[in-house]
Parts: C-alpha cells; structure tokens; sequence
C-alpha cells in the first residue's frame, strides 16, 4: 500500500466495531472512524475523506443493503469500495450484495486471514 | 425495500381465507375460555415481559463482558508488542557484544525466545479478540427471540381483549433480514463458510 487509507467501519455492535477496528490495525490500516448504523455512516461519509466501508448489514435505522445503494447512488461516494461483514448468510443476500455493487462479502465469525485476504483482493482488482 | 402490506384488497381477493382465520381465532378464545385457560394465557402474557428483560440482560451482560476481553486484550498485545521489541533489541545487541554471548552463550537463544514468545501469545490474543464476535451473533440472535415475544405478548393481549386480528400488525418486508443462522443442517438456501460465499460469488463472475 502506497498512500495510507482511512477506513469507515459500520456496525451497530460495538465489540464487533471494535474487533475490525483492531484488525485492521494489525493488518496495517490504523486510520479507522466508527459508525453504528448506515444513516450515521452516510453522513460521516458525506462529510470526511474516507477511502473503504467495512459494513454489518443487519442494522437499525439504514441497513446494509440502503448504505450500500445509497453509496453507489452518490456521484461522490459511488467509487468507494464496500465490502460487507455479515452474518447474512443467506445466498441470496450475497448475490444481491454483489449485484448492488459490494467489492466483498465476508461472513460472521470470521478470521483476520479472511479480512486480509478479501481487503488484498479488492485492492489489487482496484489498483490500490 | 419494503412492500405493501396485506391490504383490503389481498383481503377480498381471499375473502373464503379471512372467514375462516376469523372463526379459527373466535373458536380458539371461546375454548380457552370454556377450558379455563385464559387465566393461565393471562399468566403467560404477564410473563413475556419479564423473559424479554431476561433476555435483554443476557445481552447486556455478555455486551459488557466482551467489551473488558476486548479492554485487556488490546492492552495484554501493546505489552506483547513491548516484550518483543525489548527481546528484539536485546539480541542485537548481544551480537554486537561478542564478550556476552562469549559469556553466556544461552543469552542469544533466550532473547529470541522472547521475541517468538512474545509473537505467540499475540497471535493468541488476537484469537481471544475474535472469540468476543460471539457476542454480536448472540445478540443479534437474543434480539430476534425478544422481538417474537413481543409479538407473541401482543396477539395473546388481542385475544384475551377478544378482538379478531385482521391482517395483524407488524410491517411485511419484500427483503426481511435473516440474521445469523442457528441450524444450517439441511438448508440450501443459506452458507455456512466463507468458502461457500466465495464459490458462490465466483460462479456469479464476481
């Protein structure tokens, strides 16, 4: 990685905010805010420099899916890549993640291999 | 996401269905009556309550409980984080001292020790870390069963209140969420490692 990345984690679940916030320190990305549901998440978005979503789906207020449609619907932020960390595990829910323009799909529990895996991929399919 | 709910028209185009709900649910309430169950339904009624706030802090509990793993973890790996880099210095400068490993030949062996100790337990402690997502499947898992006995305490209350649901409450979702899945055995609608997830998203040319 060339240019440091701020990251933007969403997730009504604080521990679980926490975990992929440490992760993501460990595997190298220390530059993280936090959000708890997509409508916060939207708004932080609309208002900072952020270069990745890592997104729950199952949440209050905005889920998932209405973050992710309203990332992709915003000139602004449809370049963002964002990969869901659910535990969504339905098949349908996955192509529907991937048909609406998701860069990732990991499900809950995971391991910190998985994240760094699917984050090298989606950065090397990016260019980033 | 969301689609119409049942409205009066699905309701008249199964007008026979309707009839019949309705006579099922006054033929249940003049049994429970005749039966004298409808203290006991009342009892039970009176006691969702109190299981939603068993199970809310059961959730608040292990929330909280995850949340200290997570606390000491976080400081448990700056010290590892600190051992190691301590061991790592002290090796260097054992091989820049040649009079002490001459010494005491063993001082290299067990700085490195140190070094891959300290490593190991913070893989380990990572491990711990990620334990703690239980507490985001549980909860999520513990919020669904609160919200059915939600539900569950209202339509007993609209029985014992006599009233006929029609088309109960509650918004009909195109795309309800699942949440996390209890029992995979047998269901092909669902994945159950990230390998499935990724198979799936390769056959879609993802």
């Amino acid at each position: 990685m060339s240019t440091p990345m701020k990251f933007l984690i969403v997730d009504d679940f604080s521990t679980m905010r926490r975990i992929v916030r440490n992760l993501l320190k460990e595997i190298g990305h220390a530059d993280a805010d936090e959000a708890e549901d997509g409508a916060i998440a939207l708004g932080k978005l609309k208002a900072g420099a952020f270069n990745f979503v890592v997104t729950d789906i199952n949440m209050p207020n905005m889920n998932g899916f209405e973050l992710l449609a309203a990332i992709k619907a915003d000139e602004k932020l449809k370049h963002l890549p964002v990969l869901m960390v659910t535990a969504e595990a339905r098949k349908e829910d996955i192509v529907l993640a991937a048909q609406n323009g998701a860069a990732g799909y990991i499900v809950k529990p995971f391991t910190k291999a998985t994240l760094e895996e699917k984050l090298a991929n989606i950065f090397k399919k990016l260019g980033l | 996401m969301n689609h119409t709910p049942d409205t009066p028209d699905s309701q008249a185009a199964n007008p026979d269905m309707f009839r019949k709900l309705g006579a099922i649910t006054r033929q249940l309430h003049d049994a429970l009556k005749e039966l004298g169950y409808a203290d006991k339904l009342q009892g039970t009624v009176e006691q969702l309550p109190d299981a939603q706030s068993r199970l809310s802090y059961i959730a608040r509990l292990t929330g909280e409980a995850a949340e200290k793993v997570l606390s000491q973890v976080e400081e448990g790996k700056k010290e590892q984080e600190q051992l190691a880099q301590r061991g790592r210095e002290l090796a260097d400068t054992i091989r820049r001292v040649p009079a002490l490993a001459k010494a005491m030949p063993e001082l290299l062996e067990w700085s490195t020790d140190v070094v891959a100790l300290a490593e190991k337990t913070d893989a380990r402690l990572t491990e711990i870390m990620m334990a703690q997502d239980f507490h985001d499947l549980t909860g999520q898992v513990i919020a669904r069963v609160v919200g059915l006995a939600g539900t569950i305490e209202e339509q007993l209350l609209g029985l014992l209140l006599e009233s006929v649901p029609t088309g109960q409450p509650g918004q009909d979702k195109a795309h309800e969420l699942a949440g996390p899945v209890v029992n995979a055995e047998g269901r092909t609608d669902v994945v159950t490692d990230q390998k499935q997830v990724d198979d799936l998203l390769a056959s879609l040319g993802f």
